[in-house]
């Protein structure tokens, strides 16, 4: 659209192309976390809204041990007579309380099968299916945004309609960004592609360095846990993050020789820079959380012994997975927001309003894309990992996303100056799409793991009556008829997909030779037209029957 | 066959309805506007040729940077100046129209693409096309790496027996994959 463009090119002019791919890619992560709220709601929240009052069915089917618990042994703590306004604003940025017991967090979905003899829904099948599928979307969205298709543009990119001397300009110059655009990309993938013997061995030298880096935060942070604050701890991860936010230009600066050498390091240096100091605050999270749900994979341990999870301190485990998430996504909005407000529009107007040595040097807020960009990836990442537990955190992601695109665009025209040094390599959306890919691969790990590893609350949720979340699938394929699991065991079998394969590869064959075929047809056409056009003049306009119906011409022809 | 009067006969009308794309309102409108082009001598004239520089003043065609191609594409004229009839009108309006299949209209845009009419799109062709793709100003001209590079590119997507140039077949190939350019090929007054 005209509005959204004009400030996004604009910007290309002033502050250089790599913010223009930061402004896209955003977008890209908008619509991304729309769709994906969508699928949530249509096959997951809005069927159990639907189906809340419908009562619940014993379930008795699921092995030898049978369990049903009504909602009443998870218990939130109910507000005791006048809660002060400032209690629900805690709840609300934390997750707990009253927001804690609603369709938000997986604690509130309900069980199993509900429905009449005419129609019956899965609940937690479809809970499990929405969430694989959800991740298989967004896998399948930045793949497809890494293809790039030249013939596009230069073929199909050209609008007719649009009349006016001040479209066409905008619509020209529009065609030449997004070719540059896409030329940059090709340059930086095959660079990325070739790398030298020496330069591989440096590569992973450094990556052995970083790993060790990362051991040794993930060992601090979880042993942080035992003596500080609980709320300190709580905080943890936002404070790393804003840390990060400052060291991280710096190490930009100490790095910036190797960048004029190669681009080829720069990229996959930028990038582990990039994997660990983001993500390892989120996976240190992650890994503590863990370790107390599972009590240190211990299961005789004194709390794992019944349930095999921590049931005396987690009656509801995923929904306090969820409340994490949740939270860091919260913390992650306000701290971008409470940065704008709090450090870099002061800092314009101390720098703008009182010119002397030290404020020069300081100077004005530079709109670093790569921070930015892993601030988004981050986000992303989060939101992934969260989107299990918390059905409704797509959607929150969608309006954070929005939110952030807009206070990002104010504070570039007002408080930044353009990067002095741009760094190519790094600002390239190929660069963006690999690392969003690395934190989908982690959010897929983690849920992996949830659904075949732990077992799921007995207090709470679709699955409280499995033993893993994974089982409601055989479960269910279980209750198909004979012939329909036969054929679907005959469909995952080596005799069907390999036929599949080669009939698919024949296809494909097929079509090239069609293609072939009408361009000799076309040719031989032409031949024939030229001869009879050379040796009888007035049969040129021939050429012009052509165009209409091919058969006449062929008919035509002495 | 021709346009004496500045009414439409009723008999052309519905025989143009057949030989096009275009609705009777579509024709009729057609007529008006062409009519407007010429002067009060080539009113009375049959079959009148209306040379390029009037018909580019139509504000559909004004500021299309393939305005020139469109009118030497479809101009029947055997000086090749681009000067179109009534009828060659009503074939561009009729390849540019709504109802007009994926097939014509990517064997016209071929056409135009294809600046030294020799049947096939090679470099050439497409470093002109790219040219008026993106307009040749200061700020909006590829320099010769990338415009190579961009050539190549494309040549690689697009050239499937690999002869350096695109055919017919392997445009349309190529255009098949794409669904928006229907919509975007199309040219209503």
């Amino acid at each position: 659209s005209q509005e959204t463009q004009t400030p996004v090119d604009t910007s290309v002019r002033n502050f250089g192309g790599g913010v223009q791919s930061y402004f896209l890619f955003l977008r890209f992560l908008v619509v991304l976390n729309f769709l994906s709220s969508l699928l949530i709601a249509g096959f997951v929240i809005i069927p159990s809204i639907v189906f809340r009052s419908v009562e619940d069915i014993p379930f008795n089917s699921t092995g030898n041990q049978s369990y049903y618990w009504t909602q009443t042994f998870y218990l939130i703590r109910p507000g005791v007579g006048l809660v002060a306004f400032y209690n629900y604003f805690l709840d609300f940025l934390s997750g707990t309380g009253f927001i804690e017991y609603t369709y938000l967090f997986y604690g509130y979905y309900k069980n199993p099968l509900v429905g009449n003899i005419n129609f019956s829904y899965n609940i937690p099948l479809a809970y499990l299916l929405t969430a694989a599928f959800y991740l298989l979307f967004c896998l399948f969205c930045i793949i497809a945004r890494l293809v790039k298709l030249h013939h596009k543009i230069v073929f199909t990119g050209w609008d007719y309609g649009s009349s006016g001397h001040r479209a066409t300009k905008l619509k020209q110059q529009n065609i030449y960004y997004r070719l540059q655009v896409d030329l940059e990309e090709e340059r930086i993938k095959k660079k990325a592609a070739s790398l030298t013997q020496a330069q591989k061995a440096f590569l992973y030298s450094a990556r052995i360095v970083l790993f060790i880096l990362a051991l040794g935060f993930i060992g601090a942070a979880t042993n942080l846990d035992q003596g500080v604050l609980g709320l300190f701890y709580e905080y943890l991860p936002s404070i790393v993050i804003t840390a990060a936010n400052f060291i991280v230009p710096m190490l930009n600066d100490q790095l910036a020789p190797f960048e004029r050498y190669s681009p080829s390091i720069t990229i996959i240096l930028a990038l582990f820079r990039a994997v660990f100091l983001r993500l390892v605050s989120l996976i240190s999270v992650l890994f503590s959380l863990w370790r107390q749900i599972t009590c240190d994979n211990n299961t005789e341990a004194a709390n794992c012994e019944t349930c095999q999870y921590n049931v005396k301190t987690y009656q509801c485990w995923e929904t306090r997975v969820g409340q994490e998430m949740y939270k860091l996504t919260i913390f992650d909005l306000l701290i971008n927001l409470a940065m704008l407000i709090l450090v870099e529009s002061p800092r314009r107007i101390v720098v703008d309003n009182w010119p002397n040595k030290l404020t020069q040097w300081v100077g004005r807020q530079e709109f670093v894309v790569p921070n930015n960009v892993l601030g988004l990836v981050y986000g992303q990442t989060v939101a992934w990992t969260g989107a299990f537990f918390c059905p409704l955190l797509p959607l929150i992601n969608t309006l954070k996303f929005i939110l952030l695109f807009y206070t990002k665009r104010i504070t570039l025209f007002q408080n930044c100056r353009p990067a002095l040094k741009t760094f190519r390599s790094t600002t390239s959306s190929f660069f963006f799409s690999v690392i969003l890919l690395l934190g989908l691969g982690l959010a897929s790990m983690v849920m992996i793991y949830s659904v075949g590893v732990i077992h799921p609350s007995m207090a709470c949720g679709p699955f409280r009556t499995f033993d893993t979340m994974w089982l409601v699938i055989p479960t269910a394929i279980s209750k198909l008829s004979q012939t329909t699991q036969e054929f679907l065991f005959f469909i995952g079998s080596q005799s069907f997909s390999i036929p599949l394969f080669a009939f698919v590869m024949l296809c494909y064959v097929i079509s090239l030779a069609a293609v072939y075929k009408k361009s000799v047809t076309l040719m031989k056409t032409q031949l024939k037209l030229v001869s009879v056009s050379m040796d009888c003049p007035e049969h040129s306009h021939l050429f012009y029957v052509m165009t209409h119906d091919y058969c006449e011409v062929m008919d035509l022809t002495p | 066959m021709g346009t004496t009067a500045s009414q439409l006969g009723k008999d052309l009308l519905s025989e143009y309805q057949e030989l096009t794309f275009l609705t009777k309102q579509e024709i009729l409108l057609a007529h008006k506007r062409f009519s407007e082009l010429l002067t009060k001598d080539e009113k009375d004239v049959p079959n009148v040729r209306v040379p390029m520089e009037r018909i580019l003043t139509l504000p559909e065609l004004k500021s299309n940077p393939f305005r020139k191609r469109i009118c030497l594409v479809f101009s029947t004229s055997e000086h090749k100046d681009g000067s179109l009839t009534f009828e060659d009108f009503l074939d561009l309006l009729s390849a540019f129209s709504d109802s007009a299949t994926m097939e014509i209209k990517s064997h016209y845009a071929f056409r135009i693409f294809d600046f030294d009419d020799d049947g096939t799109l090679d470099c050439d062709d497409l470093q002109q096309l790219v040219n008026c793709l993106t307009g040749e100003t200061e700020d909006t001209r590829l320099t010769q790496d990338e415009m190579r590079q961009l050539i190549s590119n494309i040549l690689e997507e697009s050239d499937i027996d690999k002869d350096g140039t695109v055919n017919l077949s392997e445009f349309q190939h190529v255009i098949s994959r794409s669904p928006d350019f229907i919509s975007s090929f199309k040219i209503v007054l």
